[in-house]
């Protein structure tokens, strides 16, 4: 008798253990922790550390960062007040010419990390939006302080906007496309992103 | 009765010249004199950079208002904006310091966004970009690619 209330005593212990492990997973802290986690251990693989292997390498980043960037809500917040006056086919193409910019410019940055530490400082969560301040140190001992700006979509948590040093991706390119736009036109902004996909 | 006159205009001559003085301080101090006009909202930093209460808050370089105050709270700083009543400001608007120039006076920056939520008065814009440091940054940039 007395085993049996034990035994259903440590089960219950367990399962309050794992409920609130399940709580927990889903705060926006641990969700950047996982996607950093998966990037990092992508980048660290010897066996896609082969430059034959390099664009294999760069899809499988590619695709852990679509998991946790919500790639419509950024292009969004870019475009501002001219997203409302694109027709949905022409949203759906700046989205994909977004996130290949963003690819383009960023992921040569991810690739040359070597992941010397990642240290996850703070979150603060406001209801749907919630902000982690990450400090990623780098070989030569600098850090580059970074804070996902994050939405909650469902359960999950998506990325809306990154601040590297302070300064917020979504603003800076809020800025040239909006100063892009209104000097010439939406359409010469297309242009340029696609004359830029195709440098490379 | 012709000084008495005379007595009358330098008196009103002088009375005229102290409302213009008091017109002009209130005008150049920007001072608030009939209550406020527009209405007031905030947002956080965790730096300002020494961001002074009363430095304009600018649009695509348009003075459109004033921050009201600084405080600390939390130790973050919540400063507050007065705007122009007819101005809305999309929620998904960001608010940034920054430095006209090099080595300039701070000021207020709000990039306008797309949504169709506005923030209403004594509301709070949650996107924001604080001052940037610039001294820090070069420092990175100049001693960073060893």
């Amino acid at each position: 008798m007395r085993f049996h209330s034990t035994v259903r005593g440590f089960s219950i212990f367990l399962l309050v253990l794992g409920i609130s492990a399940l709580v927990w997973a889903a705060e926006p802290t641990d969700r950047i922790k996982q996607t950093t986690d998966k990037i990092l251990s992508i980048v660290a693989n010897p066996q896609l550390k082969d430059p034959s292997k390099a664009p294999e390498r760069r899809r499988l980043i590619r695709s852990a960062v679509d998991e946790r960037f919500d790639w419509e809500e950024m292009a969004r917040r870019s475009l501002a007040q001219f997203w409302a006056k694109r027709t949905p086919e022409e949203k759906k193409e700046f989205i994909e010419l977004y996130s290949d910019l963003l690819e383009r410019t960023y992921m040569s940055k991810v690739e040359d990390y070597s992941g010397e530490n990642v240290l996850y400082e703070r979150e603060t969560i406001d209801g749907d939006y919630a902000v982690v301040k990450v400090k990623f140190v780098t070989g030569k001992n600098k850090d580059i302080p970074v804070d996902y700006r994050l939405r909650k979509k469902g359960e999950n948590w998506l990325v809306y906007d990154v601040s590297i040093e302070g300064v917020s991706l979504v603003n800076n390119y809020r800025r040239q496309f909006g100063s892009i736009i209104t000097q010439f036109s939406y359409e010469n902004l297309v242009k340029k992103l696609k004359e830029k996909a195709e440098e490379k | 009765m012709k000084r008495f006159n005379l007595e009358l205009a330098v008196g009103l001559f002088i009375i005229a010249g102290i409302v213009c003085l008091g017109y002009l301080s209130v005008r150049l101090g920007k001072m608030e004199i009939l209550g406020e006009r527009g209405y007031e909202i905030y947002a956080f930093f965790s730096n300002t950079g020494g961001l002074k209460a009363g430095a304009p808050v600018e649009i695509a370089g348009v003075d459109v208002g004033r921050v009201k105050n600084i405080n600390l709270e939390n130790y973050q700083a919540r400063v507050a904006l007065n705007l122009p009543s007819n101005l809305k400001i999309q929620e998904d608007a960001i608010v940034s310091i920054r430095t006209r120039g090099l080595v300039g006076e701070k000021y207020i920056e709000i990039t306008p966004g797309g949504s169709e939520n506005v923030v209403r008065p004594g509301q709070r814009i949650r996107e924001t970009q604080g001052s940037v440091d610039l001294e820090e940054l070069i420092s990175k940039f100049v001693f960073g690619k060893i």
